[in-house]
């Protein structure tokens, strides 16, 4: 495929193109059905290795959780793990690893995932295991038994993960104002009081809610035809019942914009260069997809690389900053933020930053996008759906998210032809509303402990 | 059948982004084989092995290329190595090939950074080159379509960088934040402090300093790219949809610009001291302890290798399958991981390993790892333990050959250790062959926990019990 694009550069480079005939790329296309019983399956084939990604997402992430039970639903992707009615405790993983398979479980605000990576003949081996852990989990009720100790290994993951990291830290402190009253107001680990009080009981009671196969979707990316894993499916997921008590409704809503702009700081001893931020109200693929894709390239434009309309002002001219750049999160189900942050160079203070990017980022906007910036940003960003073509595991994880929050196979196909339709203006204004100078705003700083720099 | 014959010697002054016009292969594809120009034909050796077709030839120019053709998708993973790398740097100018390898995609010929990345951008290929301690290399990835405008940005970065001043005052400063942050960095603390006990006056503990950074200039850039990126020993793997005849022109005229040879500083091999008896422990006020631990391991040439890789799957490398993930995750709830790896480089070999506990346990991790240890030299590992790692580390070994650019990485892996073609072929055999004797011999020699030196990064408690 070759694009256009004006300017000296690529006018030289489009006199000398020339495609190598052979490779040329065959027609690619996902194969989609749904068993009798609700559970959606996905196809995705890729014949290079012998090699399959099996892949089994839950409609249930921490959005759905009960007051005061954050972090069930990270908890019990861990419980998962543990003995069934035909498997004994530590089997599960000893199963696979004997296949040489590879497997791990992800949760988000928006689902719950779990995989194997495996040699194809394995796979119908996969769905048996993932087929028993759906219908026949055993939760360990002793008070002393395995899951009050996986409760320990979760703590130690949040230690890991969120209260060693200043930056996170932080982060975790900005998005509960930001979502302040919506279920995502709470990370997905969940707080640590919480996690702590959390009880067999409530692993029960969330398994029998969730866990159903009406509830899933079934992703299987790798060296087969979608008649195998018809076949395969069938066999093993086809025959469970659905439970009857998912009733389909999530947790989601609508995310109420900033009523008032915040500052918030976080110090630590162990922070050495400090950080600004500002979180602003965006927009999510799923709810506004024009508008979030338009919102993507307008923040690639504007802050997305080494290349980018802020970076070059800031880093490369002005030599305020040593990073700055602007991204949104528009892949969860309802809105989040769209963020600008900057590091300041050596000597250069946290209000001269600010001042700096705020005023360079009025005026860029004034001013508005070259039409080339926009074209290339608009060509990176569909090339990375053949990059992404190279990793069966990325492949799975692409379909698999967006699916379980209620998209669909055609938006995903259409990805590269949806992007480069969005034109200049377009980019432009989604940045313009985002940023607009009345809405509100998050201010966070990340900053050094008093005395430590 | 067709081919596309290629001009030898593209000169310097050629490998600019207009001259690729003199190369098109609309003027030179010469579809019928028989009446081709009488030009040396590409020999190709081809090993059609278990886990990929490896093509293997060498460019008209010299260049050795290993390649996997792969056409279904229209894309190419590409790789470049030499096999020298940061412990040339000058005394007193340590971090200078980091400095000259960040430069390699900041602007070459008459394209400043920004023309550069923007052009790489437009082709939507990436470039980039890297070091380690005992290589140099840089990393490309492009649309078969676009593949020879490609090649002709990666041959005016090879040949012709800029080392500009925007892009290196650019570097200095991020150096300088990096000098900061590093301070509070538990990962670094760990492996310097490692360094200072185990090898203090080998060229591995060396460290970037101000005074090291302000002493780099420009000209040492190019002095140092000149010494450690020549045409001379160049490894180069690919994967994608391209055949040896298309790929290795386009190879020749990327290293045209390169010096034929040079002569790098061979590392000597490293001396570990003696094992500290007590744990180093580095204060820095947070939560959670890493702890490490290291102890020397055997080269990758000593026959008890492969011994120590299935061994080490048991003892702490095999996640969940592994006794110290069993005992200090699964029934003690003290960690969310820990791990151990062997590490057999060419000129340091260790058996090492960590994880992260809450401060107050930290005392009582350190006392898991080295019960398990003893157990483990005492009383060896089971039949079943070992059937079962042998189990998981053949039949996972198919898994790191499903996309074409894990291919490229794992052949320039074999290649920069000086493997042999058949590597992948043979390797789950090598694994297979282990006995149980084999791993209670290896483990009674190594796994003592009086082997090794363990390195604490935190605030931890306990440590006296």
């Amino acid at each position: 495929m070759k694009y256009f694009i004006s300017g000296g550069l690529a006018a030289t480079l489009l006199a000398c193109s020339s495609a190598f005939a052979d490779s040329v790329e065959e027609a690619w296309a996902p194969e989609t059905f749904t068993l009798d019983n609700g559970m959606d399956v996905v196809v995705l084939p890729d014949h290079r290795a012998p090699v399959v990604t099996h892949m089994v997402w839950y409609k249930v992430g921490a959005v759905d959780e009960d007051p005061g039970k954050s972090g069930i639903a990270h908890l019990f992707e861990h419980v998962m793990f543990k003995e069934t009615d035909d498997l004994e405790d530590g089997e599960f993983d000893s199963t696979i690893s004997r296949l040489g398979g590879q497997h791990n479980a992800f949760t988000s605000w928006d689902y719950t995932a779990y995989y194997q990576r495996v040699a194809k003949q394995h796979l119908g081996k996969m769905m048996e295991l993932e087929a028993e852990r759906m219908t026949d989990l055993i939760i360990d009720e002793d008070p002393e038994g395995s899951f009050i100790t996986e409760r320990d290994v979760v703590k130690e993951e949040r230690r890991q993960r969120v209260d060693n990291n200043p930056g996170v830290i932080l982060q975790e402190k900005v998005l509960a104002e930001f979502w302040k009253d919506h279920p995502y107001e709470i990370t997905v680990i969940g707080r640590m009081d919480e996690v702590e009080a959390l009880t067999p009981q409530d692993g029960i009671d969330f398994y029998k809610k969730y866990y159903s196969p009406e509830n899933t979707i079934l992703v299987v990316a790798g060296d087969v035809t979608g008649e195998e894993v018809r076949a395969l499916a069938e066999e093993h997921y086809g025959m469970i019942e659905p439970s009857g008590l998912v009733d389909g409704t999530r947790k989601w809503a609508d995310v109420p914009e900033l009523t008032e702009t915040l500052e918030l700081d976080h110090s630590d001893p162990k922070v050495r260069q400090p950080v600004w931020y500002r979180y602003y109200n965006g927009t999510s693929q799923k709810r506004d997809r024009d508008f979030a894709l338009a919102l993507d390239v307008g923040l690639d434009v504007l802050g997305g690389g080494n290349t980018s309309l802020l970076y070059v002002a800031l880093v490369e001219e002005q030599k305020l900053a040593v990073n700055v750049g602007t991204f949104a999160w528009t892949g969860l189900h309802d809105n989040g933020p769209a963020v600008i942050y900057a590091t300041p160079s050596p000597g250069v203070t946290m209000e001269e930053l600010e001042a700096a990017v705020m005023t360079e980022l009025t005026s860029l906007l004034e001013t508005g996008f070259a039409d080339e910036d926009v074209l290339r940003v608009r060509n990176s960003m569909a090339a990375s759906s053949i990059y992404a073509r190279d990793n069966q595991q990325s492949m799975a994880n692409l379909f698999g998210s967006w699916l379980a929050i209620g998209g669909t196979v055609e938006d995903l196909m259409s990805y590269e032809d949806d992007i480069r339709a969005v034109t200049t203006d377009q980019a432009l204004s989604a940045v313009r509303q985002v940023f607009a100078p009345d809405r509100n705003y998050i201010e966070a700083q990340l900053l050094p402990a008093e005395g430590a720099l | 059948m067709k081919r596309i014959s290629y001009g030898l010697g593209v000169s310097l002054a050629a490998v600019t982004l207009a001259a690729c016009v003199a190369t098109a292969p609309s003027e030179t594809v010469n579809v019928d084989l028989v009446e081709a120009e009488p030009e040396p034909a590409l020999q190709v050796d081809i090993h059609d092995g278990e886990f990929a077709t490896i093509q293997q030839f060498t460019t008209p120019g010299g260049v050795s290329v290993w390649l996997v053709e792969e056409p279904s998708i229209p894309i190419l993973s590409l790789r470049m190595a030499w096999t020298a790398g940061e412990t040339n740097d000058p005394i007193g100018m340590e971090g200078l090939t980091n400095a000259m390898v960040y430069h390699m995609n900041e602007g070459a010929g008459e394209l400043d950074a920004q023309a550069f990345f923007k052009g790489m951008e437009e082709l939507n290929m990436s470039f980039s080159c890297g070091a380690s301690d005992e290589s140099t290399y840089c990393n490309s990835s492009m649309l078969t379509d676009n593949a020879r405008e490609s090649f002709d940005m990666i041959a005016l970065a090879l040949s012709e960088p800029r080392f500009d001043d925007g892009p290196f005052e650019r570097f200095l400063r991020e150096r300088e934040v990096g000098l900061q942050t590093r301070e509070t960095n538990p990962r670094y603390l760990a492996s310097r402090a490692r360094a200072a006990a185990m090898y203090p006056d080998h060229p591995y503990a060396r460290e970037t300093s101000a005074e090291s950074l302000a002493a780099i200039t420009q000209d040492a850039m190019r002095a140092q790219k000149d010494l450690l990126m020549v045409k001379e020993g160049m490894l180069v793997t690919a994967v994608g949809a391209m055949s040896p005849e298309q790929l290795a022109p386009l190879i020749d005229q990327a290293v045209a610009g390169l010096p034929d040879t040079s002569a790098p500083v061979e590392t000597d091999p490293v001396t570990l001291a003696a094992p500290l008896p007590e744990p180093v422990t580095i204060d820095l006020p947070q939560p959670q302890s890493l702890v490490t631990f290291a102890a020397p391991a055997m080269e990758r040439e000593d026959p008890d290798f492969y011994t120590a890789v299935v061994l080490n799957y048991t003892f702490g490398g095999g996640g969940f399958q592994s006794r110290l993930m069993q005992d200090l995750r699964v029934e003690k709830g003290l960690t969310y991981g820990v791990y151990t790896q062997v590490s057999s480089e060419d000129k340091i070999q260790l058996w090492s390993g960590g994880g992260q506990t809450k401060n107050e346990s930290a005392g009582e991790f350190i006392a898991g790892v080295k019960e398990n240890m003893e157990t483990m030299v005492a009383d060896g590992m089971t039949e079943q333990e070992l059937a079962d790692a042998k189990a998981y580390l053949t039949g996972s070994y198919p898994l790191g050959f499903d996309s074409n650019a894990k291919i490229a990485a794992r052949m320039m892996g074999v290649r920069l250790d000086e493997l042999p073609v058949d590597f992948f072929d043979k390797r789950n055999a090598m694994v297979a062959a282990v006995t149980l004797e084999d791993v209670n011999r290896v483990a009674a020699e190594y796994l003592a926990p009086e082997n090794f030196t363990f390195v604490i990064v935190g605030q931890p408690e306990g440590l006296d019990g």
